[in-house]
């Protein structure tokens, strides 16, 4: 507790020189536990994904393969058809994502730039949509898009969540810094509205665009309860994280491990990889959005 | 020039108003009004009946599904709870360790806690059902490893709920790291100068300075770890189906089971509407014990 109340200071400089790599050596130690702790449980998935059938059900559990191999990965496609699962969480992801951006920064350049009556009400009204647990909308949701017949089908996953409050939130933040002149120069130019949005605002807001890139992609890639309710047992309809689950049943009891964890770790790839691409911008919005307000 | 505006405002504010009033204001007060209804989620809504707070009734009655959704109410409310407890302090604790100056290896820390946030829950909830496993998975052997003897997790009722809060807050911390990174941020130097001036140790100074000035970001903190809390599903839906004896059945679950899968859409509504008004209730009693708070210390 005292090694961590110490790292509060920034400023060691008056300090007698032991002290400080005592305290420095605490926190290293620290720091790497929590590191290790953190990063395991997905180790242990990687890991485990390498095994072969009898090692994932040794006891007690073998930690390294002795020979990894892949073997897992290429029953993965002989129990879920993957790539089309893929393709269905790719196709959910983008197209949100696209969309999203797109309608966020219409509104949030509306509600930065605009003078018009009711700004503030209606902003409020949307904004307090973002605290909404999904499943307080899900049973008329589901009847809503039973009447647009979209029922079972990828549209019916995507069509409800082409907008959402965050997007407007994040970018009205940003495009509030962008000064007022640089849109006037635009507009005198004769350009219009769209194109000063699209050709001049937006350009200037691009952390804020990566970073609800990496917002929206991530959470409708991993989303679960709303596909698994619009999608009705549609197999070939399903995202990546529903033909995991089916991953678990299959042979269930049996050593179906190595498979479910090879199916895991490709599930997870996408959103790691792109979080790990875009990180620098991901916590520069988390701390306007959460902090700054 | 005002009337040119408010149509560009309008033509901007269309496609996302529009998307957001169809398919989430509609369908709130749709629950709101589906909530005094007996309604089946199979047929239109021109089929629903009024009947008044009769679903209500049923679902705080001793029926088997006034049971079930009271289990579920306490369940999540424990979650919740406890999700918050943990998550909070160490999120402070790991932004401490993020944020510091003395040992190096803070950036490389919140990337690797952050990435968590990433996987699907999905994925999450698969690894921990095997990290759990009583006899292949390696928690308790490590645990054995420093004298622990074995424990239940997922299979019993005592202990499965916590451990699906264990998964939540492993999976969530990063991002409240974050936020309390954020908020040290903010804090002046000076401040901690002054403090040392004055002979306060690190301890005090903790307590003293960084802990109050905390005290807004905690809040949002707070308010945001409720709100996922009582969205817990997948561990749910994928490994315990509720059980072992309800032990792990939780709103959305059941929400979700009685108005989708039993087709009960008024039953439904009216649990969720409950759901909605603890929220509420829960959100604003956090800010009222913020502000006195605040009252007392200035």
């Amino acid at each position: 507790m005292t090694a961590i109340a110490a790292a509060a200071d920034t400023r060691p400089l008056e300090r007698p020189h032991r002290r400080i790599t005592a305290v420095s050596a605490a926190l290293t130690i620290l720091i790497v536990a929590v590191a290790v702790v953190a990063a395991f449980p997905l180790a242990w998935m990687v890991l485990t994904s390498l095994k072969t059938p009898q090692e994932t059900m040794h006891v007690p559990p073998v930690w390294l393969p002795a020979s990894p191999n892949l073997e897992a990965y290429s029953k993965v496609s002989d129990v879920v058809s993957i790539g089309r699962s893929f393709f269905n969480s790719a196709v959910i992801a983008l197209v949100t994502t696209v969309a999203i951006i797109i309608t966020s920064l219409m509104a949030g350049y509306a509600f930065a730039k605009y003078q018009f009556r009711y700004r503030e009400l209606l902003f409020a009204l949307l904004l307090s949509t973002m605290f909404l647990p999904p499943i307080v909308t899900l049973i008329p949701l589901y009847r809503i898009v039973g009447y647009l017949e979209l029922t079972g089908s990828l549209w019916g996953v995507v069509v409800p969540n082409l907008a959402n409050a965050f997007g407007i939130f994040l970018m009205r933040q940003f495009i509030r810094g962008v000064p007022d002149e640089l849109i006037e120069a635009a507009r005198v130019d004769g350009a219009s509205e769209l194109r000063v949005l699209f050709q001049i605002v937006a350009p200037s807001v691009l952390p804020a665009i990566a970073a609800l890139t990496l917002f929206a992609f991530v959470y409708h890639w991993n989303s679960y309860l709303w596909p698994l309710t619009v999608l009705q047992g549609n197999a070939d309809q399903y995202p990546i994280v529903i033909s995991l689950s089916r991953l678990l049943s299959y042979n269930r009891g049996a050593m179906n491990t190595g498979l479910v964890m090879a199916g895991a770790t490709l599930a997870v790839l996408p959103p790691v990889v792109l979080f790990v691409i875009l990180q620098r911008f991901f916590v520069d919005s988390v701390i306007s959005s959460g902090v700054k307000g | 020039m005002q009337r040119r505006q408010t149509q560009s405002a309008v033509a901007m504010l269309a496609p996302a108003t529009g998307l957001i009033t169809v398919f989430v204001f509609v369908p709130m007060l749709l629950t709101l009004w589906l909530a005094f209804q007996s309604w089946s989620t199979q047929t239109g809504f021109e089929t629903a009946r009024f009947i008044g707070v009769q679903n209500f009734i049923d679902i705080f009655s001793n029926s088997s599904v006034g049971r079930d959704f009271k289990a579920a109410l306490l369940n999540t409310l424990i979650y919740t709870v406890l999700s918050v407890v943990l998550i909070l302090p160490l999120s402070v604790a790991f932004g401490l360790l993020v944020h510091q100056k003395l040992a190096p290896g803070g950036i490389v820390l919140r990337t690797v806690l952050f990435s968590t946030y990433m996987v699907p829950m999905i994925a999450v909830a698969l690894v921990f059902s095997k990290l759990y496993s009583p006899t292949e998975g390696p928690l308790n052997q490590v645990l054995g490893w420093i004298g622990v003897p074995p424990q239940t997790w997922l299979s019993s009722p005592q202990t499965a709920l916590t451990s699906i809060v264990i998964l939540n807050v492993w999976q969530q911390v990063g991002y409240f790291t974050v936020l309390a990174v954020a908020g040290l941020t903010q804090i002046p130097d000076s401040l901690y100068e002054a403090a040392k001036i004055d002979g306060a140790n690190p301890l005090q100074r903790f307590w003293s300075i960084t802990l109050p000035l905390l005290g807004n970001t905690l809040l949002f903190s707070a308010v945001i770890a409720i709100i996922n809390s009582v969205q817990v599903f997948e561990p749910v839906a994928l490994i315990t189906q509720g059980g072992p004896v309800n032990a792990t059945n939780v709103l959305t679950y059941f929400i979700r089971r009685v108005g989708i899968e039993r087709a009960q859409g008024g039953l439904g509504s009216a649990m969720a509407v409950t759901l909605m008004l603890s929220l509420v209730v829960a959100i604003a009693a956090l800010f009222a014990l913020a502000r006195s708070r605040e009252a007392k210390s200035a």
